[in-house]
């Protein structure tokens, strides 16, 4: 599917490098659930990712939001695949 | 970024320009054509996989006027409706409570400023409020009930709208028991019944599977929960409704045209209001997903409405 830079621009990237803000809060943490199996969550603070060890599955952290589209997750541990699963759903 | 045109093929569509119908027929009020592979995108019908990046260009695109052009469109009614909105919500202290497709922040910022007035009146008056409260489990419950804080996620597909919202909140001073997420209304990233209420202001009509969207706003909403929308819907009223849709087509397109250069995407809007079920059928949608006491109160006429619904 064609999709729209919905994500992360370099222009937030450039305002997240440096930014306090940068760090998912711990409180909004526990509160998150990965969007397709909804279970919780492991924060990666270094590859600032939230990953569902389950599934293998990572989604991206950019200046303090945690991007949780299903589309925005990716295969961990595969080299070369930058999409996520979609996991039968259209 | 490539503009995406509504001409792209897709791998297993025929060729370009067969797949779009200019229709200036209204779409049926049931999801009749949800189940096939096109849907409306405003009076165009696209491919249905394709309607979610459309919509998302839609939003990059007006993201940045879009509390502009709110006040200018309405001139200036948005406010009211979203203030009424917030009213029939009666946030109360230590809510937790989820505001999608709310990128910009209007109604967040209503909902968090109107729990922290309530917590704040709770900790003025803390005798009355202990006095009042069963003492069935004295210790642990009033710890608990004294100890969260009410907290409101805003939650959006599309990070341009997360980022104009992160800005305005910064200007406004607001920043505790707020959180920004980035997501899918159909696939909600929270989990059962974890949520007091959940409010969804003129982000519904853009989504593409709206069915999905509220049985994931009955899944984490708390038994006792409500779901409120306010969007566009019907003017009944002859008149009315020729002035509104002579306003609608004629003018809001310019004033896009002309404040933020973009009269193709408020086309959009503005055509994406008429594709909308009338009040009834939306309350029958909202029954459909599993909420009870769905009801709704017509603002400006019909203008726009405000749909309620309970988790019980």
């Amino acid at each position: 599917m064609c999709q729209a830079a919905a994500g992360s621009t370099p222009q937030q990237q450039q305002s997240a490098a440096g930014s306090t803000a940068a760090v998912l809060d711990e409180a909004l943490l526990a509160k998150l659930v990965c969007p397709l199996a909804k279970t919780p969550l492991r924060y990666d603070v270094e590859e600032q990712l939230l990953i569902n060890d389950e599934l293998g599955v990572g989604y991206p952290v950019v200046n303090g939001v945690p991007y949780l589209m299903p589309m925005r997750g990716r295969m961990l541990h595969q080299e070369g695949q930058e999409e996520g699963q979609q996991a039968g759903h259209s | 970024m490539r503009l995406l045109s509504t001409t792209d093929p897709l791998p297993h569509q025929p060729p370009a320009g067969s797949n779009i119908i200019n229709s200036s027929s209204r779409s049926s009020d049931t999801n009749a054509e949800d189940t096939e592979d096109v849907i409306d995108f405003g009076f165009k019908t696209v491919p249905r996989q394709q309607k979610e990046a459309l919509v998302g260009q839609v939003f990059s695109n007006v993201a940045s006027s879009y509390d502009i052009m709110n006040d200018l469109m309405s001139g200036g009614l948005h406010r009211l409706w979203k203030h009424r909105l917030v009213e029939t919500l009666a946030p109360f202290a230590g809510m937790q409570h989820l505001d999608v497709a709310g990128g910009t922040g209007d109604v967040a910022f209503r909902v968090l400023r109107a729990i922290q007035t309530a917590e704040q009146i709770d900790r003025q008056q803390p005798q009355q409020w202990q006095a009042q409260q069963p003492q069935q489990q004295p210790g642990q419950q009033q710890q608990q009930q004294q100890q969260q804080q009410g907290a409101v996620t805003v939650f959006d597909i599309n990070a341009e709208m997360l980022e104009v919202g992160k800005q305005r909140a910064r200007a406004q001073g607001l920043a505790t028991g707020l959180s920004w997420v980035q997501g899918n209304a159909e696939q909600l990233p929270f989990p059962d019944a974890c949520m007091d209420s959940y409010t969804v202001a003129f982000g519904i009509r853009n989504v593409t599977d709206r069915h999905a969207a509220l049985c994931e706003a009955h899944r984490v909403l708390r038994r006792g929960g409500r779901l409120l929308c306010l969007e566009f819907s019907q003017v009944s009223l002859p008149l009315l409704r020729q002035v509104y849709d002579a306003y609608s087509f004629n003018v809001i397109p310019k004033i896009g045209g002309l404040v933020a250069h973009d009269e193709a995407s408020y086309q959009y809007l503005v055509e994406s209001i008429r594709q909308f079920p009338d009040q009834e059928s939306w309350a029958d949608q909202i029954r459909d997903a599993g909420f009870k006491a769905v009801t709704y109160e017509n603002l400006t006429g019909g203008v726009v409405a405000i749909h309620s619904g309970f988790k019980l």
